[in-house]
């Protein structure tokens, strides 16, 4: 065998032992989490129950299905959907001079550090806190909901945001500075068409990310769909159940399918 | 859009040569009637008022400031609770990862040729992302009892979901010059994948994993909201007893634990990319 | 009309960029700059519309004194030179007819500026552009879907549609493939002659320079060596230019002379 082919063996060997020890760190720490599966206290009837939420959410109520008084289900999408689009822009209008300030190429990196901290400080709150503390404000109810879901999507588009702004051509302001622009048209026509369609796509794909978790709203109080959904689902009317989650799932459905496509056309022209 | 056109008719421009050029009416008006109209109805089903914010917006900091200074010596009771989300959230992202291998496989577009079979794969792994995680944990407690088990089954759902649906698309990315090569040698079709799809999908894979994980140890912090075990659980009692000290300071551990595994996570994608 | 008389540029770490330069250039020439890099050819080129300042002498365009104008003086006579850069600067998220319309926005009122309000003649002005430099079909494309050449061209209809009488062109086919860059060029001499602008680029490939110019200036260490015709610059003139590191090309261009 010559040296050459000796030495590329040994490489071999080197990325064979790194394999070992990624597998072997990896089955420790599942060793060390299986703790957590715990079949032995499945209760005795879960099977039963798993059977009965099945035929439930297969058998929905219709009559619910098909209420359009503010009591059915359409009126209560219709308001989860009003939180999510609510709450999507109030929490993109805070976001976007947080996501300026934590930008590198716009302050100096440790006010963006600092900035960036706050950020993550407002992401670890879970959703039900804020909802507790903002029912406080307003009083329980949707309000509260639309407050809780602006809270709660700022960590996620301002972490998008901050992507973008990093990501600027300033090339393109020399070039108004040489025509002629003054500093405010050089921000309109230079900056804020390079921003705007990753910015308005951003926001849209939180706007469904919102209308799914909207749910968690229901925990506390905070309007939308959630709240019929768990008391239906604490009281075992697992009818009632798949009509709320048929009319959420096909809400959910269309309004991804409109704005995978939107966001497409924001992507390619 | 065609009806748009015919009701708003595009500009005809004649140029000094002669030619002319259509241009198509803007369409801003039309989304920006549709923004107003949304706004409008949505400020007033939910009763959006920005009097209420000023008038009472200090309301929301008294609990905020009844965390403050966080309750230290509550910390060795954290803990325990804390390994538990951390170690449903492994789990349940592993077991999640793995089972949603087999799906992307034939959801994928360029591997499998069946439109139906491609189709309603792709509907189920929609269907099962749509379906919100705490309801699925809420559902679980009712299975499998209340506990750490719940947990688990709702995040390795929501994480199968997930990943199922970026992994078939990251399949579908793949160059299948090398999978034909293999054929051509050959190999059968698994061997063919083995070799020619998985080494190009697999960082990509590994690294939505691990985006996964990060974002279900966030997620399983509030699942034991509704019982299914973890940082959730003592949360709730907690704010159930109005302890709000003791909550500053889960949240104290939390955001550190979470900073701490964001942090490892993300070196390992960087490395990984 | 530009005129240098003594220009000097030092810049804060005592290189200097230009060494007393003195130059008249008159209306309608097409000029080419040549020279290593780091020789001065970009220095040169953006004094003339002040992206750099000059230290010492006089520089004079069409009769002004370039070094005093201040906020809105210099931003007037700035949209009355046009200028286009090596990567094309165009905001490729938004469309081709877009981006030449942006060299109106100096010009326009305020309450037009902020939601992008363009009159129907500064439409068809900015149509007329792309029309002269042949790619009024792309008007309604977004920029980044068009190849290098193509995008070059936006860039050279958007300074069109200011209607300037200058042309200041830094490195703009240093970009672009060899028959693209022709095309360029091709484009820059047409406008030269049916609008009578004057046009100074600054270029590396010095056989575009001698095929498409009518004047060449040659630059080293911020001293003009040379300035004539192109048909005058031989292969000892380029030496003069470029010393011991001639750059590629050139050789064989004067070996099949």
């Amino acid at each position: 065998m010559s040296e050459a082919i000796k030495q590329q063996l040994e490489q071999e060997k080197s990325s064979w032992f790194y394999k070992v020890g990624v597998t072997f760190l990896l089955a420790i720490l599942l060793g060390w989490s299986s703790s957590t599966f715990q079949i032995n206290r499945v209760s005795d009837n879960g099977l039963d129950i798993a059977k009965n939420i099945i035929s439930g959410i297969f058998h929905p109520d219709r009559r619910l299905l098909f209420n359009f008084t503010k009591t059915g289900i359409s009126y209560l999408v219709l308001e989860t959907i009003c939180i999510a689009f609510l709450g999507t822009i109030v929490g993109a209008v805070l976001a976007v001079p947080l996501s300026f300030f934590s930008a590198v190429n716009i302050v100096p990196k440790p006010i963006a550090l600092a900035v960036r901290w706050v950020i993550m400080a407002i992401r670890t709150i879970p959703a039900f806190i804020y909802g507790l503390m903002f029912i406080r404000v307003t009083g329980p109810g949707a309000f509260a909901g639309v407050l809780t879901m602006s809270v709660c999507s700022i960590g996620m588009l301002s972490k998008m945001f901050i992507e973008t702004i990093e990501d600027l051509d300033v090339r393109i302001i020399e070039s108004l500075d040489a025509s002629g622009c003054n500093t405010f048209q050089k921000i309109r026509y230079g900056i804020i068409p390079q921003l705007s369609p990753d910015f308005i796509s951003t926001v849209i794909y939180r706007f469904d990310m919102n209308l799914r978790d909207a749910t968690i709203l229901g925990l506390v109080g905070a309007g939308g769909i959630g709240a019929p959904l768990i008391f239906a689902m604490s009281s075992y009317r697992w009818n009632e159940v798949g009509a709320i989650l048929t009319g959420l799932i096909i809400c959910i459905l269309i309004i991804e399918f409109f704005s995978t496509k939107i966001r497409v056309r924001l992507a390619r022209g | 859009m065609r009806l748009y056109d015919k009701v708003f008719p595009p500009k005809q421009m004649v140029l000094s040569s002669g030619k002319t050029v259509e241009e198509r009416f803007t369409r801003i008006p039309l989304i920006l009637t549709g923004l107003l109209f949304m706004m409008i109805l949505s400020i007033h089903i939910t009763g959006f008022r920005i009097s209420t914010l000023m008038n009472r917006g200090n309301e929301f900091f008294v609990i905020l400031n009844q965390m403050i200074p966080p309750r230290t010596a509550y910390v060795s009771q954290i803990i325990q609770p804390l390994l538990d989300t951390i170690k449903m959230s492994l789990l349940g992202s592993f077991l999640g990862s793995i089972l949603a291998i087999p799906f992307s496989i034939i959801a994928a577009g360029n591997i499998v040729k069946n439109k139906w079979i491609l189709m309603t794969v792709r509907l189920f792994l929609s269907l099962i992302r749509t379906l919100p995680t705490l309801i699925t944990a809420l559902i679980a407690t009712y299975i499998f009892g209340l506990g750490t088990m719940a947990g688990m089954a709702a995040i390795s759902i929501f994480t199968f979901a997930y990943v199922g649906k970026q992994l078939y698309e990251q399949i579908e990315t793949v160059d299948m010059g090398a999978f034909e090569a293999m054929e051509a040698m050959g190999a059968n079709r698994f061997y063919s994948f083995l070799t020619a799809v998985v080494p190009f999908v697999l960082p990509a894979y590994c690294s939505t994993c691990l985006f996964c994980l990060e974002g279900n140890v966030r997620y399983a912090s509030i699942l034991g909201y509704v019982g299914a075990g973890g940082l959730g659980l003592i949360l709730n009692e907690k704010i159930g007893w109005r302890e709000y000290d003791s909550v500053g300071m889960i949240l104290l551990v939390l955001f550190m634990a979470v900073f701490l595994i964001e942090g490892i996570s993300y070196y390992i994608r960087k490395k990984l990319t | 009309m530009i005129e240098f008389s003594h220009v000097s540029k030092e810049y804060s770490n005592g290189v200097k960029g230009l060494d007393d330069v003195t130059l008249h250039i008159g209306q309608g020439e097409f000029v080419a700059i040549i020279g290593l890099s780091g020789a001065g050819k970009s220095t040169l080129l953006r004094s003339i519309n002040r992206m750099h300042e000059i230290t010492a002498g006089t520089l004079q365009v069409n009769g002004t004194d370039v070094a005093s104008l201040n906020g809105k003086k210099l931003r007037s006579f700035r949209r009355g030179i046009g200028m286009i850069f090596q990567s094309f600067h165009l905001v490729g998220r938004t469309t081709v007819i877009k981006n030449v319309l942006m060299s109106k926005v100096p010009a326009m009122p305020f309450w037009r500026v902020v939601p992008g309000i363009f009159t129907k003649e500064e439409k068809i002005d900015a149509l007329e552009a792309l029309d002269k430099v042949g790619i009024l079909e792309k008007a309604y494309m977004r920029a980044d879907q068009l190849s290098g050449g193509q995008q070059q061209r936006v860039a050279l209809a958007r300074t069109l549609a200011q209607h300037p009488e200058i042309i200041l062109a830094d490195e703009p086919v240093a970009a672009l493939d060899p028959v693209t860059a022709r095309q360029v060029m091709g484009d820059f001499a047409k406008i030269n002659k049916e609008l009578n602008i004057t046009i100074l680029l600054n270029i590396h490939h010095v056989e575009l320079a001698l095929a498409y110019a009518e004047r060449i200036i040659g630059i080293r260490s911020g001293k003009i060596v040379f300035d004539g015709k192109a048909s005058s610059v031989d292969k000892a003139v380029l030496a003069g230019i470029y010393g011991e590191e001639m750059p590629e090309g050139v050789e064989e261009l004067y070996e099949a002379v």
